[in-house]
């Protein structure tokens, strides 16, 4: 298959039940792109931690009236680098670490070829991937 | 749960996310106050760092009663994670039952 610049863009409730299909969404992409299996687990583990990560913490601290949405943008250039946003419309919470938990940022930092996190509007999760294909 | 000696197992399958999260909590609860205790994850089919602190949270629970826990991990995925969150060292984990079952069998009064 030759490259092609293309994405996928979605938006949903902040909520548990939806971080399984928007995953499932950004699998069916990478195959559709035919990233090999490893890559394509890979890609879609982080994905799922940058998504779990706004479930659990993100709108902790925002009004009862904020629109809680999580978002994932995907998007492969022509050279084959793969960048993927994962952001929200929360409240960023600095959390000391505790022992035992706070796993997500660590598997994230792991597969990423590079991690950006910017916090200044929502929380914005910045990962690029030279995935192999 | 019991098996025919006196290990427990746990069987957990399909995709261990943070939607499962109180479903995990509560099948490894049950088997809190076993002698032993083999956690078949044999059948899953993706893992995220929730069910990881689950599994985590059970495991370090059981170590400091001296109640031995063997994982089963088949799914390069889910075995990956757990190199990735740096947590090998943490587990005890197989890649099959009957080893897990050997390992159990021999630290597991009768």
């Amino acid at each position: 298959m030759t490259l092609r610049r293309s994405q996928l863009n979605l938006r949903c409730p902040a909520e548990s039940e939806y971080v399984a299909p928007v995953r499932h969404a950004l699998g069916a992409f990478l195959a559709a792109l035919e990233f090999e299996r490893q890559s394509l687990d890979d890609v879609t583990t982080a994905a799922g931690e940058a998504l779990a990560n706004i479930v659990e913490h993100a709108y902790r601290r925002s009004p009862e009236t904020a629109e809680r949405y999580l978002q994932l943008l995907a998007k492969i250039d022509a050279a084959g680098t793969l960048s993927l946003v994962v952001s929200d419309g929360g409240t960023f919470i600095e959390r000391p670490p505790v022992k035992g938990r706070g796993f997500g940022l660590r598997i994230m930092r792991a597969i990423a070829g590079s991690l950006n996190i910017d916090t200044s509007e929502g929380t914005c999760v910045r990962m690029t991937f030279r995935a192999k294909r | 749960m019991n098996d025919h000696d006196s290990i427990s197992v746990v069987s957990l399958g399909g995709e261990l996310e943070i939607g499962r999260k109180d479903e995990i909590r509560e099948a490894l609860a049950a088997a809190r106050d076993a002698e032993s205790v083999l956690v078949d994850l044999s059948a899953v089919t993706y893992a995220d760092s929730i069910a990881l602190t689950e599994l985590l949270r059970f495991c370090v629970g059981a170590q400091q009663d001296e109640r031995p826990v063997a994982l089963v991990i088949a799914t390069p995925q889910f075995a990956r994670l757990v190199q990735y969150a740096g947590l090998s060292e943490a587990f005890t984990i197989f890649d099959n039952v009957p080893e897990a079952r050997e390992y159990l069998g021999a630290r597991t009064p009768r």
